[in-house]
């Protein structure tokens, strides 16, 4: 073998030349790749675009950032993840914990205490005028505050209703006007539904803060709460019991199944739109999903039904964008948040109407939005969640993962696992109010 | 070349000459180890006594450390979860090992003969292996899903209808160590092959014509001279079990680690803990005795067969 560049042929101490120069190259490199990144525009780290899955979206993120940047002279660089990379795998923590976490991020409010309590989310309460701030309705802001301030802008409201499928029904001489109201009539129309390679109803079956947050609002129709005025757990109470039997007992019955198909409960077209399900508990993206990925499905949206004495209510998620305290410079990330979503300008209120509305389909978590775009809103399965579904929504909770865990593990063992629905709820009080006992952070809402 | 040059290269070349021939090829021998050492101490050595020294501090994931001492150690004792995790890894590792051995060796003897169907057969087994464990794991899936999944359908043909392969405690880690024997089965089938090959044919010829059937050769001369092979196998399939190679990305998408946590493996909780919750000093504490109990594992099959040494009589 020749040296191509000398003509003479390599030898031991030439080839160990050539990677000691290679080394000191790449050292030498290092230095300037650094001073390269830090000199680089704002990182949003997300899981929509640019390349995201659903086009619409990452056109939304895409533009927005186009928006700022043709405006402002500290730019802002988007980074796609992966949703199965981003919060649900390595991504996002592990770049915090290397210390080189986004200036610009998103979050659900399943993970707001722990990034709070870290104290890596910016106070953005100084960049939102007052009257963007009062645009805001108390039950969407309230989970991503404290203390009166703003640590995170939400960008939706996903409240979570049913969806059926109306052939299904039409098969089991069903319709619109059986859709159930309570408890009892959706386990019975559940096992009317189910056939020999159909499930009447899907709730969520995978351990995750997903199966949590579907949960919840069935906790709260009965009365139940996690924790009193004093902090202490009230995990153990009838609600609670009732809310974790009834799963129970739509697996038991074999009206539900054990495990949902394509990427679980949230998952409405590999479950409802390909018939393995009647019934599928489901948030509101599902529109869009369906409107997507299987747009000659028939089906129709009724909101959770209630047990007896109970009152409805429904859960609404959503992810929020929140600014890096550690980042290379929160102020600058502060006032796009603000700019982005948070802000009275027209573009500000119509970024939000877009994204829930044509990009997406949410509820909007601003008043204005909900107004500029009541037609939209009003629309379709769409106007269904505007009129009777999200009128119920309650904020999805925010707690620590110690505690996220101990009600999932109590979901799990009743669902799933024969775990005696009070058994699974005592054990979880159990391990609530030990973790709370010593609990230093945000308050959990 | 200046004066001076050449003068300095003669000077070395002399002072090269005077080395004795073991020490240079030792010298050299070091220089060949050297980058794949330090690749090693880099890459594994260097992580590993960082993991260790992680495991004396509660880390929030955000740049808090605190040091906790033997902290995370007593947690770990207290913390249902990670025996409950403990158990199924060792469940898991009961399961898998002795499938892996029997599915292994039962293909080997198979194909072991030089024929094209027996060349085509080893490809076919040895294909999951170059199929990514993501899709091994999303095929499993399908297959069983309830009512209408291969498994689930087989089953019922049988008489067991209704049953959840993935969604029942009792059987989820089951169907999790199908997936995994049936991923790794081709490579020890290679393996195995490799040590059948090794044994001269003429010991068969000699049972034979002692009036051996083929089973006595088999325990008498195939078993016993393949327990170099054998003591390989065992010990790779039980680090990769108890460690949770292959099985975490298998319950990663099969089941993440549900249902009721029947199938969390110790290396899915370390995991969890470490990027869920952010407890990197805890999950640190955890793969550290993971560390030693594959540790221990592997000294007790070397001290049962003196350092891996057979001898045969």
């Amino acid at each position: 073998m020749t040296n191509e560049l000398t003509g003479r042929p390599w030898s031991r101490r030439s080839f160990l030349k050539a990677g000691a120069g290679l080394g000191a190259a790449g050292l030498a490199g290092l230095p300037l790749t650094a001073a390269r990144a830090e000199s680089a525009a704002m990182n949003f780290m997300q899981f929509i675009g640019p390349g995201g899955p659903a086009k619409t979206q990452s056109d939304w993120i895409v533009q927005l950032v186009d928006a700022w940047n043709s405006a402002h002279d500290e730019k802002v660089s988007l980074e796609y993840v992966p949703d199965s990379e981003y919060i649900g795998g390595t991504k996002l923590s592990s770049s915090f914990a290397s210390g080189a976490g986004p200036d610009v991020f998103l979050i659900s409010p399943g993970d707001f205490l722990r990034y709070y309590n870290g104290g890596v989310l910016a106070d953005l309460s100084p960049f939102i005028e007052p009257a963007a701030r009062a645009d805001f309705p108390e039950t969407v802001i309230a989970n991503r505050m404290v203390d009166g301030k703003i640590f995170g802008v939400p960008m939706e409201v996903e409240p979570m209703a049913f969806y059926y499928s109306v052939k299904a029904f039409e098969d089991a001489g069903l319709s619109e006007k059986d859709v159930p109201k309570t408890w009892d009539e959706l386990l019975e129309i559940g096992k009317k539904l189910t056939t020999s390679d159909r499930y009447g109803l899907l709730f969520e079956t995978a351990p995750g803060y997903y199966q949590n947050f579907t949960w919840y609002p069935f906790m709260w129709q009965g009365g139940g709460e996690f924790q009193d005025a004093s902090g202490k757990s009230t995990f153990d109470s009838p609600a609670t019991v009732a809310a974790l039997k009834l799963w129970q007992d739509a697996v038991a019955s074999g009206a539900a199944p054990r495990q949902a198909l394509g990427g679980g409960g949230s998952d409405i077209v590999a479950n409802l739109g390909s018939g393995y399900c009647a019934i599928q508990n489901m948030g509101i993206w599902g529109i869009s999903d369906m409107a997507n990925n299987a747009p000659d499905f028939k089906y129709g949206v009724f909101r959770l039904p209630v047990p007896t004495g109970g009152k409805y209510v429904t859960v609404g998620g959503g992810w929020a964008f929140v600014a890096n305290a550690r980042g290379r410079n929160p102020e600058a990330a502060g006032r796009f948040i603000a700019w982005a979503l948070a802000s009275m300008s027209p573009d500000s209120i119509q970024r939000v109407v877009d994204w829930c509305t044509v990009a997406k389909s949410d509820m909007p978590p601003r008043d204005s939005a909900l107004k500029a775009g009541a037609a939209a809103f009003d629309k379709g399965e769409l106007g269904v969640f505007t009129r009777e579904i999200h009128p119920g929504t309650r904020a999805e909770p925010r707690l620590p993962p110690e505690v996220y865990k101990s009600i999932s593990d109590a979901i799990q063992g009743a669902m799933l696992g024969g775990v005696d629905a009070a058994e699974a709820a005592r054990i979880a009080s159990q391990q609530i109010d030990g973790f709370l006992a010593t609990y230093k952070g945000a308050p959990l809402l | 070349m200046t004066a001076a040059v050449a003068k300095r290269e003669v000077a070395r070349r002399r002072r090269a000459a005077h080395l004795p021939n073991e020490r240079r090829e030792a010298i050299a021998g070091l220089l060949f180890i050297l980058p794949d050492t330090l690749g090693l101490f880099v890459f594994l050595g260097l992580p590993m006594i960082l993991a260790i020294a992680l495991s004396a501090f509660d880390v929030d994931g955000f740049g808090g450390y605190r040091f906790v001492g033997l902290g995370n150690y007593v947690r770990m004792t207290a913390d249902p979860l990670f025996w409950s995790s403990l158990r199924v890894t060792l469940v898991f590792a009961a399961m898998a090992v002795p499938l892996l051995y029997v599915t292994g060796l039962s293909l080997a003897l198979l194909v072991q003969r030089s024929s094209r169907f027996n060349t085509a057969m080893r490809f076919l087994f040895f294909a999951p292996q170059v199929v990514s464990l993501v899709v091994v794991g999303l095929v499993w899936q399908l297959m069983s899903v309830e009512k209408l999944g291969v498994l689930p359908r087989f089953a019922a043909s049988l008489g067991f209808g209704g049953v959840s392969f993935l969604g029942d405690p009792s059987i989820a880690l089951f169907t999790i160590v199908l997936a995994f024997v049936w991923f790794l089965m081709g490579f020890y089938m290679l393996i195995f092959i490799g040590g059948l090959q090794d044994i001269p044919r003429e010991y068969y010829e000699a049972a034979r014509m002692d009036g051996a059937g083929r089973r006595a050769s088999f325990w008498h001369i195939t078993l016993p001279l393949l327990k170099p092979t054998s003591f390989f196998v065992l010990i790779v399939s039980t680090v990769t079990a108890v460690a949770g190679q292959q099985a975490f990305d298998l319950v990663y998408v099969m089941t993440k680690g549900g249902p009721a946590n029947s199938t969390l493996l110790l290396i899915s909780y370390i995991y969890q803990q470490a990027f869920r919750y952010g407890a990197f000093g805890y999950a640190a504490a955890m793969a550290t005795l993971l560390v030693v109990i594959l540790m221990a594992i592997t000294l007790i099959f070397f001290a049962a067969t003196r350092g891996g040494r057979f001898q045969y009589d």
